[in-house]
């Protein structure tokens, strides 16, 4: 278990953001073809749109899901003055969506390909990532909701939001699940 | 009496083995000899005999003394001293004063004084401010600088110079991204030093060293 969170902590999500956790939800979060994986480099254009989710309960039961994206590195990694900016709130994201091949092994018997957008409920809407200065992280969390009539307000601004009273405030506890990639602005030329 | 038979007789050989131009000298010499000892006599008889042979060659010939070294004995003097000593004067290779010289030494042989000021870069590059002693402090400011500059640049090659200098990858990277931003008008002096109290173990001086 400490394998799988040694990225985070090493990319200091853990700390910043989330505390130590046991992953206990396998969660597969894609740009178009891109597979979101801890530390990866994503430009600006590529994640325009909101990603897919795929979860994979291992539990069995039929658990609700919430999912929290923010970027603790506003504006600008060594002054991080913002942080964290909110950039998405999904929730009532149900156990198994997206489909998941590892549980049958078949490709093409898991036909069930829903995407998260029909399959959670948008709380804050989708704000692409916009680095304006340094190398940002944005760290996905999967938080596991108490029951199914969970009701949450939005927050009332996007800065200065806290992960940590979030999820302490609406009782969801320790992450099921977190990764996270880096994102730089795009420069106006490339080669100097 | 005997004394006197010697040298009336080697003064007149003397006369006739010597060259012409030099024969007023050998007069003067031999006068000297005069007043020495029976030995020395009796030497220069046994000189003037082989003398007499060769004279008749060597018509004309001057006294070379070039090859000869006038300090024989070779005692020292002041031309020769390169150590600390009386004898010092300008031109020579040891000073008594740093007057001029630049690089900080920090104590250290030269790699570990260069491994020392890459690691000492990296983290105040790391961290922004780092309390250090002040001759660290004062040694760092030239190499932090010099990393700036280079992210400013932003080139490759300048990335990869930068890679080659500092200890961490992923720090170099985010110094690159963020740099431009931070520091696109200032020019130069990129750094700022605060003395602060001595260390209690040592009592050596202090000072914080941070980006401006």
């Amino acid at each position: 278990m400490p394998r799988s969170i040694d990225p985070l902590i090493v990319g200091k999500v853990i700390g910043d953001v989330i505390d130590t956790f046991v992953p206990r939800v396998d969660m597969a979060i894609h740009y178009s073809t891109r597979q979101v994986t801890n530390g990866c480099q994503l430009k600006p254009s590529a994640t325009a749109q909101a990603p897919e989710i795929q979860l994979s309960d291992k539990s069995g039961d039929n658990n609700y899901y919430t999912l929290v994206m923010t970027d603790p590195d506003a504006p600008s990694p060594s002054e991080p003055s913002l942080r964290e900016w909110l950039h998405w709130i999904v929730t009532d994201i149900p156990g198994n969506s997206g489909g998941s091949e590892t549980n049958t092994g078949f490709p093409w018997l898991s036909e069930q390909a829903t995407s998260t957008s029909s399959s959670g409920r948008e709380l804050v809407p989708y704000i692409g990532p916009r680095p304006p200065i340094g190398i940002h992280r944005y760290i996905f969390v999967l938080f596991k909701q108490p029951s199914q009539s969970f009701l949450i307000s939005p927050p009332a601004a996007r800065n200065n939001f806290s992960t940590r009273n979030f999820a302490a405030y609406y009782g969801l506890g320790l992450p099921v699940a977190a990764t996270y990639c880096n994102s730089q602005k795009e420069p106006a030329s490339r080669n100097r | 009496m005997a004394m006197a038979v010697t040298s009336a007789f080697s003064m007149a050989a003397l006369n006739a083995a010597l060259p012409s131009g030099v024969s007023s000298q050998s007069r003067s010499a031999g006068v000297s000899l005069h007043a020495a000892t029976g030995v020395s006599v009796r030497r220069t008889a046994s000189v003037v005999v082989r003398s007499m042979l060769t004279s008749t060659k060597a018509a004309g010939f001057q006294v070379f003394n070039g090859l000869r070294n006038e300090n024989a004995l070779q005692l020292r003097n002041g031309a020769s001293f390169d150590v600390m000593g009386l004898g010092i004067s300008n031109g020579s290779k040891w000073f008594a004063m740093r007057h001029g010289r630049k690089i900080h030494r920090l104590g250290r042989p030269a790699d570990q004084r260069r491994a020392l000021l890459r690691g000492l870069t990296t983290e105040i590059l790391r961290h922004g401010r780092i309390k250090t002693t002040r001759a660290r402090a004062t040694a760092m400011r030239k190499y932090v600088d010099h990393m700036i500059t280079l992210a400013k640049g932003g080139s490759p090659h300048q990335r990869r110079q930068a890679l080659g200098f500092l200890y961490d990858k992923q720090l170099v990277h985010s110094l690159f991204a963020e740099v431009p931003e931070r520091y696109g008008e200032r020019n130069g002096g990129y750094t700022r030093i605060i003395r602060t109290m001595p260390r209690k173990g040592d009592n050596a001086p202090m000072a914080f060293i941070e980006l401006v």
